[in-house]
């Protein structure tokens, strides 16, 4: 199997798992819990940011979807 | 019961009516549905709470209507995307699996877009006087999209074919992304598809059926999204006129996807450009006064 750029495929699945864990940490953690530096975080809050788990798990299910793509056979023009 | 009375079987199916058909015609359902209470001097804020519970009703039951209006092509581009998956890339005559993923990154954008800035536009946005703003604006979108057309030779007879050939991946992007401007009551989202289609080089009929399919993904999830909301106690009170909103919005949805396949076929967006620019001024000088 010809694998037509590593380096990118590499990349974006490590991006898309990245993001598909910090999906579950939006879901499991409330506002206050999440680290100061990630959008949402606010100190005292007990809001679960659901919208900003999925937003993240749809983004790292397209990464992961590049990649799978990136890695297969290259199609016949 | 003191939410009883806060939206009646009447109201519910004026509104219910009204969503079902400008959601898919290019005028703005958010826009007319922020309007036409002022209008009509009903208590009804896009804001409450139950009012959004009653929304994400009557969006699901179109959602529901698109899905089984397409519902063929939906199962050929579902297959499609399995196939491609399957293979680990697109062939080149697959032109299923290409509308499909056209779809795909076309709706991530706008799901999220919706997603991050859904409730602080709507906090900013939602007062009548600047739908009506929006609503004259979305006419000059309208209007603009038909004037900058691309015009592409038709070389296939099959609608999706067509489409597929013709939308390449950073445009199904951006005519995605234009999609959140409906996130603004005021403009519309099928419009802006549909201005995005044709500024790549859809025909009017093409980029109206490239709008409906995208639609049903991000109305369908915005809406599922917000069903725990209807069955929660924001939706005390409004259940049952949810209900009759939703079967009154399928049946004018329905009627307006038939309408607006065929009228595509042989006319332009001009005529809605006219209306929303019309109807924007007018309601913009009004509201102040009513």
């Amino acid at each position: 199997m010809k694998i037509r750029s590593p380096l990118l495929a590499g990349l974006a699945v490590l991006a898309g798992l990245a993001l598909v864990v910090l999906a579950v940490v939006y879901w499991a953690e409330p506002a206050h819990s999440l680290p100061s530096w990630l959008p949402g975080h606010e100190a005292g809050s007990g809001h679960h940011h659901v919208k900003h788990g999925i937003a993240s798990l749809l983004v790292g299910l397209a990464l992961l979807v590049f990649a799978w793509f990136q890695t297969g056979k290259k199609q016949p023009a | 019961m003191i939410v009883a009375s806060l939206i009646s079987y009447g109201q519910a199916v004026v509104l219910g009516l009204l969503q079902g058909f400008s959601e898919l015609f290019p005028i703005s359902s958010l826009g007319h549905s922020v309007i036409l209470p002022k209008l009509l001097g009903w208590n009804i804020h896009q804001n409450d709470p139950y009012f959004l519970s009653f929304l994400v009703a009557t969006h699901l039951a179109t959602a529901i209507v698109l899905f089984v209006f397409f519902w063929r092509d939906w199962v050929r581009i579902l297959h499609g995307l399995g196939r491609s998956l399957r293979d680990r890339g697109i062939a080149a005559d697959d032109y299923d699996a290409k509308l499909g993923w056209l779809l795909v990154v076309g709706t991530i954008p706008a799901g999220i877009l919706g997603l991050l800035l859904e409730h602080q536009l709507r906090k900013i946005f939602a007062s009548p006087e600047s739908a009506a703003i929006f609503l004259a604006l979305n006419g000059g979108l309208l209007y603009g999209a038909e004037l900058l057309r691309r015009r592409a030779p038709e070389t296939d007879s099959d609608d999706d074919v067509r489409i597929a050939k013709q939308v390449g991946f950073p445009q199904a992007f951006g005519v995605g992304a234009a999609q959140a401007l409906a996130l603004i009551p005021g403009f519309s989202r099928s419009g802006a598809t549909m201005g995005g289609g044709l500024l790549v080089g859809l025909s009017n009929k093409d980029a109206a059926r490239f709008a409906f399919l995208l639609a049903t993904p991000i109305i369908g999830a915005a809406a599922v999204l917000k069903l725990p909301e209807l069955f929660g106690h924001q939706g005390d009170g409004v259940r049952g006129q949810a209900l009759v909103g939703s079967l009154c919005s399928a049946v004018t949805a329905y009627l307006a996807v038939r309408f607006l396949l065929r009228f595509f076929e042989t006319n332009r967006l001009t005529p809605f450009a006219l209306y929303c620019a019309a109807a924007g001024a007018v309601c913009a000088a009004v509201i102040p006064f009513s």
